[in-house]
């Protein structure tokens, strides 16, 4: 893995890296990796992952990403980031606002505001366990319970 | 004592704490409240002596050694006229007896609770205090509430100076108490009706130093406006409960005491957040040890927040608020992160790797969290018994050993099979497809292991004695099986059923055993796995579905990033946004309810088409049945040797046209959820196949096995090849043909049809036929696991390349791991529970053929197993065997005993579900309600505030902190909640577990 992450660039980080632990690599090459490149999330999951929430990786995010996206980790941890991931705001809920950039993400944009606006309000009315018009973790955490395919397809392989 | 106290208060330049706070003054400093020092005797009797009084004895106890010895309040009081009467100010109220009886009221828990806070906080506050006096002293406060660690008290000379803010803030004379002390003042009044308040400035700068307060309930809040106020005030307001959550608070702290809370703190020195850290690292565990409370909303976040920005000032309160976890570097020390720890302490090496890798922290956190671990538990090892030499070397054993087995996963899974390619096709089909193609997978890895086991124990001790083959060899035998191969291994007549024995001396190798406890072995090896691998999967992904809904959230939060080709991207956002709008107008449509007529139609066709699926099949079986039955005199009529073929041809055309018929019904049944439509194709195909098998079945065992034939078990074993052959050849050509010819039909000639979907249903079925006729098989020709081997191996790089070039991803989302559970259920349960019933038969019921197999000249296959144990019972080699197998094997008592004690724990679990679905339920109940609390309480805050702005509007900047506390205590509120949930979660899993 630590190949991939020199081969982002080369310039940039030394083969002996324990020398200078504290290179980042930018975003621009992050997000050109062939399992991110097209992705819709690939911004929010740099975002994530990185430290200071600028995309920028060192090293040890990026082992982050990966070890989160990888098979082995376990079903909490994976809804704890993609939480994370759809949380465009940071403010450790999912609100309406978050789930239209999610929505258009997805869909390019293809669906009319009114649709958007109208799977917005269904998906908090289906999900939002206690009411409070935004989905919490838990919230988020309880319905990825009850969606089995959420272990395989929240995966990258490498 | 005070005044020095005061200047070293004041000398100090690097207060940040105090800088900090003196942000918040200027809304407090109009101070109308009375501030001299004569006053203050008055307000002894008021409730908060209690705050005074702590803190003489703060003072006693750094002048008098001896103090701890007073366990009750008169003594108390008498041995707090000592210090006071050095100080200058305090010696009056200290000789006031209403302060001593203040002091007695239950009130005193609560107070007495107070110095751990003000005191580590404000030890971290001094750079001079070392890390060990810091930890005395909030120890002592610990034993201060028992009043009985006292003597430690004194010891630690450091407090002297981290006393020093309290004790300025006791002392009348310095002017910033009197700044701070004014919105104190004025909530009093409020809520105490208190007049004659001066003692407020003393604890005037309390609350900064606590930052966020320690209420036990939202009451004491709503009383005070001062929200920010500290943990004193509300104590005196309702004294008895908060000196009854103090007890329980109290033993808590005992207990977390005992238990290893005391480490960090020692070497806290080396911990990677460095100098700042240390002092971080210090304080949060002592606050943490009174955080466990249950009765305090919440504990944490706000000390939390108070440290941070003053002491490593990488980040603001805002985060420190918020839910823990972002709260970067500081959640290490954290009292989340404390609690974490001490977790982790008790746990075995493996179980606590596992609960960090677990975490949601990043590398560095999780590194940094299990050296402090590792350091605690090597602490309190080394303090219990030094690690003598053999544990030492056991331990680099094991870490050998674990490295050992990192490099060789390392190297497995580097050399595992297909992983590029897998890549590829989940990158460009998505999960659903990939399934597919990780069945056949799984599919191979389970030949693999049948055919090693069969290879070692069977087919290398039969090669030690192989005959000459006399037979010719032909190029047709591969596809008929007959021929050249009956008289090689791969058959059951060509095994020997004498004793393998090389030389007079070597061992014995009964073949008669060998052959049929290694295919039983086998086949309980494959049950085990199956079941196991089932169970896994229902685990997971059958978690709770009696509340599976419809779910546009899934589809929108599950976008499957495994797929990372371009094209693929946009075709499936395109999907996706076409299934939103068809679940959209679902939805919309709901409500309409279909015509009866059209209804009636509907149904109808349902009907129908059952009724032309199953007469489909049935007349297949019964075709099936009549050329089997025709086949033998056929086979006599005709001496072309490839006439056998006919057989497997007529079943694989069956195989390969009739469900593609059955496809064909979806045009006229028109399911409302492509799911059912799944569903009832796969019902209908799996009927199909499992007929057609049992009936060759029948066909086996009772004509051609007591027809006699000379080798009759060789014939089955040719004819079960022949299927699986023919069956691998027509999957194969309906890869290259059909499905080419279907693209070349789908983008030249009709473009409207487009390209066709990977069909996922058909092709598992396919797998699974496949591998029903491979376990039948194994026990008539041993070698057939390497034959399918053999085929899948080549079956996945042909589906490979006909998915790369003649299909397009499915354009409806599926359910894979759903489906993938149902596959292997269906694998278990009509394919392998059947192959064991046709097997039982075999070997229960049939006479073996006379000349040929190891089982010639017996009644039964089973006799052999009787033979063994007659001649062992003879011999009493071996009691043991013999015991077993009459007591328990042979024995119906003990299979009736079995039978019910399985009966018995099944029905207990099943009464453990319904009792959890009950507890589901009420808990689901509960979190909604909370809810509606929360949703409540705000309202009448947000009503509180607007009041309070109106009536004074100055008070904005506290308000606003306020708001900032209901903010965490939200975010308390919905940990427990999570707490709740993740219980429910976990209860879920274990009736299944």
């Amino acid at each position: 893995l630590f190949y991939r992450y020199q081969d982002l660039a080369p310039q940039l980080v030394p083969l002996d890296y324990t020398s200078c632990p504290d290179v980042k690599v930018p975003y621009e090459l992050i997000g050109s990796m062939p399992e991110l490149k097209d992705n819709p999330f690939r911004q929010r999951i740099a975002q994530v992952f990185s430290e200071d929430g600028d995309g920028h990786m060192t090293l040890d995010n990026f082992l982050d990403m990966f070890s989160v996206m990888s098979e082995m980790a376990p079903r909490d941890l994976k809804a704890y980031y993609a939480f994370k991931i759809h949380d465009f705001n940071n403010d450790d809920y999912i609100c309406a606002w978050d789930l239209e950039q999610t929505v258009t993400k997805l869909t390019r944009g293809e669906l009319s505001t009114e649709e958007v606006s109208l799977i917005c309000e269904k998906v908090l009315d289906e999900a939002d366990g206690d009411h409070d018009g935004r989905l919490s973790l838990e919230d988020f955490q309880n319905m990825i319970l009850r969606a089995p395919d959420f272990l395989s397809t929240f995966h990258i392989r490498i | 004592m005070s005044a020095y106290r005061n200047s070293a208060y004041e000398e100090d330049p690097d207060y940040p704490d105090y800088s900090g706070f003196r942000n918040h003054t200027p809304g407090y400093l109009k101070t109308p409240g009375p501030l001299n020092n004569s006053d203050e005797p008055s307000t002894r009797s008021s409730p908060y002596p209690a705050e005074s009084r702590t803190s003489p004895d703060y003072l006693g106890s750094l002048a008098e050694p001896d103090y701890p010895g007073s366990q009750n309040n008169p003594a108390y009081g008498g041995t707090r006229s000592h210090p006071y009467s050095a100080g200058t100010d305090y010696t009056k109220p200290l000789a006031e007896p209403d302060y001593i009886g203040s002091q007695r009221n239950p009130y005193q828990p609560g107070s007495s609770g107070e110095p751990d806070y003000s005191q580590s906080q404000r030890n971290p506050d001094f750079p001079g205090s070392k890390g060990s006096g810091n930890y005395t002293g909030s120890r002592i406060n610990q034993d201060y509430l028992d009043f009985v660690g006292e003597s430690d008290y004194p010891g630690a000379e450091e407090n002297l100076n981290s006393s020093g803010p309290r004790a300025s803030s006791n002392h009348p004379g310095s002017r910033r108490n009197l700044e701070h002390a004014s919105p104190r003042v004025k909530a009093y009044i409020d809520s105490l009706g208190e007049p004659d308040y001066p003692g407020a400035e003393s604890q005037a700068n309390y609350p900064h130093f606590f930052g966020e307060p320690d209420y036990p309930g939202a009451e004491d809040h709503q009383n005070s406006p001062d929200f920010w106020g500290e943990p004193d005030y509300p104590g005196a307001e309702n004294g008895h409960d908060y000196g009854s959550s103090e007890d329980l608070e109290m033993a808590r702290q005992m207990l977390n005491r005992t238990s290893s809370v005391q480490p960090p703190y020692h070497h806290e020195g080396v911990s990677p957040l460095g100098t700042l850290g240390r002092e971080d690292v210090d304080y949060p565990e002592s606050i943490e040890m009174q955080s466990v409370e249950m009765a305090n909303p919440y504990p944490g976040a706000p000390d939390n927040g108070y440290v941070n920005p003053a002491y490593v000032g990488d980040e603001g309160p805002g985060p420190a608020y918020g839910d823990p976890p972002l709260s970067g570097h500081n959640w290490l020390t954290s009292p989340q992160g404390q609690k974490l720890i001490e977790s982790l302490i008790p746990m075995t090496s493996r179980d606590r790797i596992k609960a960090i890798r677990n975490q949601p922290r990043t590398m560095e956190e999780k590194r940094n969290l299990r050296k402090m671990v590792d350091k605690e538990k090597s602490k309190q090892s080394r303090r219990i018994l030094e690690l003598n030499c053999c544990a030492q070397c056991l331990n680099s054993i094991s870490l050998a050993y674990r490295r050992f087995k990192n490099n060789l996963s390392e190297l497995l899974s580097s050399i595992s099979l297909w992983q590029k390619t897998l890549k590829v096709i989940g990158g460009k089909f998505g999960t659903s497809v990939l399934s597919y193609f990780n069945f056949l997978k799984w599919l191979l890895k389970f030949n693999i292991f049948s055919f090693i086991v069969t290879f070692s124990f069977i087919i290398i001790p039969q090669l030690t004695v192989m005959e000459k083959n006399r037979l010719q060899f032909t190029g047709l035998e591969f596809l008929t099986g007959a021929g050249y191969f009956t008289n090689t291994v791969m058959y059951y007549g060509f095994y020997t059923n004498s004793t393998i024995r090389h030389g007079s001396s070597g061992a014995s190798y009964n073949m008669q055993l060998a052959y049929i406890f290694t295919i039983g072995g086998c086949l309980v090896i494959c049950f085990f796995s199956l079941l196991f691998s089932m169970a896994r999967y229902f685990r997971n992904n059958f978690i709770n579905p009696h509340i599976y809904s419809r779910g546009i959230a899934k589809l929108i939060f599950c976008w499957d990033f495994t797929v990372t080709h371009e094209s693929a991207v946009k075709l499936k956002q395109k999907n996706l946004s076409t299934e939103i709008r068809e679940n959209l107008s679902e939805i919309r449509q709901e409500n309409v309810k279909l015509a009866f007529n059209r209804q009636f139609i509907r149904f109808s066709a349902h009907v129908a088409a059952w009724v032309v699926s199953s007469g489909a099949a049935i007349s297949c079986c019964v075709a099936v049945y009549y050329l089997a039955d025709n086949n033998l005199q056929f086979l006599e009529n005709h001496s072309n040797p490839g006439a056998v073929l006919l057989l497997p041809f007529v079943v694989s055309c069956i195989n390969l046209v009739v469900p593609r018929f059955y496809s064909l019904f979806r045009l006229v049944e028109r399911y409302e959820m492509p799911r059912h439509e799944v569903y009832t194709l796969l019902i209908r195909n799996i009927f199909l196949k499992i007929s057609i098998i049992g009936i060759l079945c029948y066909y086996w065992l009772n004509i051609v096995a007591l027809d006699s034939e000379e080798c009759w078990e060789t014939l089955i074993g040719q004819e079960i090849y022949r299927l699986l052959l023919m069956d691998f050849v027509f999957s194969l050509a309906d890869s290259f043909l059909g499905e080419f010819l279907r693209r070349i039909i789908g983008m030249r000639l009709i473009t409207s049809i487009g390209l066709q979907e990977f069909d996922i249903a058909r092709n598992v079925l396919e797998l699974i036929y496949a591998q029903t006729l491979v376990w039948i098989g194994t026990f008539f020709c041993p070698l057939l696991p390497f034959i399918q081997m053999i085929t899948l191996f080549i079956m996945f790089y042909v589906k490979n390349i006909s998915l790369m070039m003649n299909f397009q991803p499915p354009s409806k989302a599926w359910r894979a791991s759903q489906m993938m559970t149902f596959f292997i259920f269906l694998l278990f349960f009509p394919s392998f529970t059947g192959v064991l019933c046709t097997l039982a038969i075999t070997i229960w019921r049939l006479k073996p053929s006379a000349d040929c197999g190891p089982f010639r000249g017996l009644q039964f296959f089973i006799e052999s197993i009787y033979s063994w144990i007659d001649t062992l019972n003879k011999r009493r080699s071996y009691p043991w065997v013999v015991w077993i197998y009459q007591n328990l094997i042979g024995s119906v008592h003990f299979f009736f005993i079995l039978t019910l004690i399985v009966l018995i724990i099944t029905y207990l679990y099943w009464q453990i579900t319904e009792g959890r679905k009950i507890m589901i339920r009420l808990l689901h109940e509960q979190i909604i309600n909370e809810g509606k609390d929360k949703m409540f309480l705000i309202d009448k805050l947000i009503k509180l505030q607007g009041m309070e702005k109106r009536a004074n509007p100055t008070l904005f900047t506290l308000e606003r902190r306020d708001s900032e506390q209901w903010g965490s205590l939200l975010v308390r509120q919905h940990d427990a909640a999570r707490d709740l949930r993740f219980r429910q979660s976990f209860q879920e899993d274990n009736p299944k577990a």
